[in-house]
């Protein structure tokens, strides 16, 4: 219990330090950014408004730190003031339509891959003087290391553009109303084949690596070979005892997949069109859309660090030495 | 009367049996014989010790009986007959049925050979599960029953390793060592993880279980003064090879071969008037260079000339005693 | 007089002494580089495209055909004899701009491998060494970063700063890349500071900084070497990813520009695939060959992950004894 507290306030104070960050940055900016703002905004927004984007940023009278606790308050508040290429809608709005969709992605294509490679990772452990064994780690670790960039872009050229048999854009169908139909449901699922499937492809090689690399560690262990001597089955033997270990060290490389799986959404969304965050913060990006821009980093901070508090839960019932 | 019988039943048929045993390493350097061409016999209720630096064989044998060598070790001859049946030509599913249930083994480190992310109670009820045709609940009854032999609290069942002491652990051990009551325990040094005061405690709960239940034990060590006290009979491995055997105090007060005599001068009596203490110099030989002739010429006090031409073969030197030196 | 003799001879003496050293030093390194890539054709395939990629990219000025920044072609010219790789919607020749993007791509990924290499070092091997209130807190910086999305938070930064300059680039790869490699820097270090070799060095009374340099980093070389890796092969991606999203100075050529013109101009939809496809492959083969390296390299940092060529005749003979066994 103690760790999972400790956990909790570890991320609660590197939540702080992203919202710091985030306040400091306009504050890092040649020139002052609410005029960029303006300038920006093409005279969609009036004065009332910009002063009250200057308050919720804390560029108020007063001293820096009454402008920090300020601005502490509004992302609390989730006051984080009107966009600027969606104006008038709401900065939270924005972000709240797109933030699903890249969790869908980012999260769905994590453990698919996960699940995928920890199969194969055990595999290629048990087959590791054979074909499988030789041959499967090298390729993965081939082609999965291709930059997300590029990946999406190769299959969004054969499987897209050149085979036809893909959409290309979109999350969805735009023609069919969203809802809890078979007609929805199967035209999100074709449409993150490609995405969520380019994904896969670059994640996959991390989780065979580690728990193939975990596996032949703990094959050497006594406990490993005391099951054998017990005349268990080699099922039990590999997946109960040796597999349930191995395990281990690779859970501890998900906080890290997290971040990356994010990342790698953002640039997915960019080439598939994908109506995410990452697209939504290109467009805010063309748009100089600081606002937009800010919030959808610290909201990708918080499904981050959520995602991580995720996987201690995870840990902590997976090693029953944790919690003591 | 009774001694006699069992002297009888003694000779007439062994439990286990192994004749011209090799087991090779296959090494990027070359291939290894860390067993080489070891025979002995062990008879039911019988407590047989082998002996000899690390890296000698010893466990290597140990591991053979059950056919627990890995890649890339190889048994490259013998045999080994259990009952009449050779362990070597059984198959996959016939060595399952046969491991556990006829020979168990307690690991050196029981820190090591629990698993520690899965509880006592399952490590102890799933080889009970695998070889018998039982309810989960009454292989939960017999775990229970098992833990209170061996001197614990049947609420231990639902514990994790790290949660037992060193000395209760190794008790766990014993306890699943003794699940399906096996004819044959291997005791791969048993004891050397523990402290002595626990060390004794668990050697004594030993000796009344072996009585209890009248299993033979090979007991492998490196740890000669504890094995005169717990062994029948006591062998010493030096290279791969069966250089001493026969009845412990023979070995251990009156050994034949250098080596197992300088081995026995290394130890510290307990009990005997203050000794000096003397060492075998030199280094174990690598066993991809070994030599024409003995393999322990180099470091052998009475190294003679055919030493270095011609194996020393295991010779009868009275009923039951052989030593492989050409002095003898 | 004489004394001058004696000088020069046991100058010549030291001399000859240091050339044999050298010379052993230069065979070890040989029978290393030699065990390396013996019987691992991953390594061999993995280093033999970073080699073609690098000359390519160090002769860049002499293979390409054209000027990379002038307009030498019609748009959109299909792979002809005249320009190999095709030309860009601007007229650029592809194939020249491919050889000197990747001068930029991979200077751009290697100092920031560099740099958070040298920050990951610095900040592992303090806080694994030293321990206590400063690896509490070193620990918990580094926690913090790796919690962090580093990716957008790159682009949330680039986005502030206006289109960046690839130096601009290389730092900020550089000072966001370091925690995962400091992490493991740091446990190694943990592991190896409690070896003997290290507490003997201390009691012996060698300074903190003596210890650092000289008994501990050659022992995290391959760690060091495989995080650094990694990390170019980060950089490379993020860098053609803040490129395509127009992050990056659009006026060099790099890999991450060129995939940015070929989005602007829609040249996969109007069938110029060799302008996006072109700089994609060599992204992708840079990465996939330094990924194969990389491989290699943790067979040597974790030895029990590499299987040699003995194994082959390990399952020979182990499938002879089993026929000879009748179990096959």
């Amino acid at each position: 219990m103690s760790f999972l507290l400790r956990r909790l306030g570890f991320y609660f104070t590197a939540f702080l330090i992203a919202i710091s960050f985030n306040f400091m940055l306009p504050r890092m900016m040649p020139g002052d950014p609410i005029d960029a703002l303006f300038a920006a905004a093409q005279g969609k927004m009036d004065i009332a408004q910009m002063d009250a984007v200057r308050e919720m940023y804390g560029f108020m009278d007063g001293s820096i730190f009454e402008q920090y606790i300020a601005y502490i308050q509004s992302v609390f508040t989730l006051d984080l003031g009107p966009s600027v290429l969606m104006f008038p809608i709401d900065v939270t709005t924005v972000v709240g339509m797109s933030l699903p969709w890249t969790m869908f992605l980012a999260l769905g294509s994590l453990i698919v891959s996960l699940i995928l490679g920890v199969t194969i990772g055990t595999y290629a452990s048990y087959r590791r003087e054979g074909f499988f064994g030789q041959f499967v780690p090298p390729l993965l670790a081939f082609i999965s290391n291709f930059p997300y960039i590029v990946t999406a872009l190769l299959l969004f050229y054969f499987f897209g553009l050149q085979l036809e048999i893909l959409p290309l854009a979109y999350t969805y169908d735009p023609s069919i109303d969203p809802g809890f139909t078979w007609e929805f449901i199967s035209s999100v699922a074709k449409h993150a084949v490609l995405p969520m499937g380019s994904m896969i492809l670059v994640g996959i090689a991390t989780w065979v690596f580690n728990m193939r690399n975990a596996m032949i560690n703990v094959l050497g262990e006594d406990y490993v070979t005391m099951a054998e001597a017990k005349g268990l089955s080699s099922f039990r033997v590999m997946y109960r005892y040796a597999g349930r270990n191995a395990i281990l060290p690779v859970a501890t490389a998900i906080a890290m997949a997290i971040g990356f799986s994010f990342a790698g959404s953002i640039m997915t969304e960019v080439v598939f069109n994908y109506q995410g965050l990452g697209n939504i913060l290109l467009k805010g990006i063309m748009a100089r859309d600081y606002p937009l821009i800010q919030a959808i980093l610290l909201i990708l901070v918080s499904a981050v660090l959520t995602a991580n508090f995720i996987a201690d839960l995870l840990y902590v019932w997976l090693d029953p030495r944790i919690s003591k | 009367m009774n001694v006699s019988s069992l002297n009888t039943a003694k000779s007439k048929a062994p439990l286990l049996e192994i004749n011209n045993l090799c087991v090779d390493y296959v090494s990027p350097h070359g291939i290894a014989r860390a067993v080489n061409n070891v025979s002995l016999t062990i008879a039911p209720g019988e407590t047989l010790g082998i002996a000899g630096e690390s890296g000698c064989g010893k466990s290597t044998l140990a591991f053979a009986i059950t056919r627990l060598h890995k890649a890339p070790a190889l048994i490259s001859n013998g045999e080994i007959i259990y009952n009449g049946r050779d362990i070597l030509k059984m198959t996959d599913k016939e060595l399952r049925a046969f491991r556990w249930n006829d020979v168990s083994i307690v690991f050196q480190s029981a820190m090591n050979s629990l698993n520690p992310v899965i509880t006592i109670g399952e490590q102890l009820t799933d080889v009970i599960a695998a070889h018998k045709q039982i309810s989960p609940k009454e292989a939960v009854a017999k775990a229970k029953e098992l833990l209170e032999v061996v001197g614990l609290h049947g609420d231990r069942l639902k514990s994790f390793p790290h949660q037992l002491s060193g000395g209760m652990r190794q008790r766990v051990v014993i306890a699943i060592a003794l699940a399906l009551e096996p004819k044959l325990i291997i005791m791969d040094e048993p004891t050397t993880a523990l402290d002595v005061v626990v060390e004794r405690e668990i050697l004594n709960e030993l000796y009344d279980l072996k009585e209890q239940f009248g299993f033979s034990i090979l007991f492998i060590s490196h740890d000669l003064s504890l094995m005169g006290e717990i062994a029948d009979r006591i062998g010493v491995m030096y290279a791969g090879n069966l250089i001493e055997i026969g009845d412990a105090k023979t070995v251990f007060t009156n050994p034949s071969h250098p080596y197992t005599k300088g081995l026995i001068a290394s130890f510290p009596s307990i009990h005997g008037p203050k000794e000096r203490l003397y060492g075998i110099p030199g280094d174990p030989v690598n066993l991809l260079k070994l030599p024409t002739g003995c393999n322990f010429q180099a470091r052998c006090v009475d190294c003679m000339e055919i030493c270095t031409k011609d194996d020393p073969i295991l010779a009868e030197l009275s009923v039951g005693y052989q030593a492989a030196c050409h002095k003898l | 007089m004489n004394k001058a003799t004696t000088m020069s001879s046991d100058a010549a003496a030291s001399a000859q002494h240091q050339k044999n050293k050298f010379k052993l030093k230069c065979h070890a390194i040989w029978i290393k580089t030699k065990a390396f890539f013996h019987g691992n054709p991953p390594a061999i395939i993995g280093v033999f495209l970073i080699t073609m990629i690098l000359l390519g990219a160090l002769f860049a000025p002499v293979l390409s055909s054209h000027n990379p920044e002038k307009r030498v072609a019609r748009p959109h010219q299909a792979p002809s004899a005249d320009h190999i790789l095709g030309s860009t919607r601007n007229g650029r020749d592809v194939y020249s701009q491919v050889l000197h993007g990747a001068r930029k791509s991979l200077t751009v990924a290697l100092f920031a491998g560099i740099i958070a290499m040298t920050i990951a070092i610095a900040v592992g091997v303090t806080s694994g060494y030293l321990g206590g209130k400063v690896d509490e807190w070193m620990n918990f910086i580094t926690n913090v970063f790796l919690v962090f999305p580093q990716l957008p938070l790159l682009i949330v930064l680039a986005a502030f700063l206006g289109q960046v300059g690839s130096l601009v680039i290389t730092v900020l790869l550089g000072v966001t890349s370091w925690p995962w490699g400091a992490r493991v820097i740091r446990s190694q270090t943990m592991a190896i500071r409690n070896k003997e070799f290290i507490i003997s060095a201390e009691a012996m009374g060698e300074s903190k900084i003596r210890i650092i340099l000289v008994e501990i980093l050659p022992n995290l070389i391959s760690i060091v070497f495989g995080g650094f890796l990694g990390t170019v092969i980060y950089a490379m991606g993020a860098e053609a990813g803040l490129g395509i999203l127009g992050l990056g100075d659009a006026t060099e050529v790099s890999w991450g520009s060129m995939l940015y013109w070929a989005q602007v101009s829609s040249s996969l939809y109007t069938g110029a695939w060799w302008e996006m496809l072109v700089p994609a492959a060599a992204l992708a083969l840079t990465g996939g060959a330094l990924a194969l390296i990389n491989m290699s390299i943790d067979q040597v940092s974790n030895p029990k992950l590499k299987t040699g060529p003995h194994m082959k005749l390990w399952k020979r003979l182990n499938r002879e004894t089993m026929k000879s066994r009748g179990l096959l």
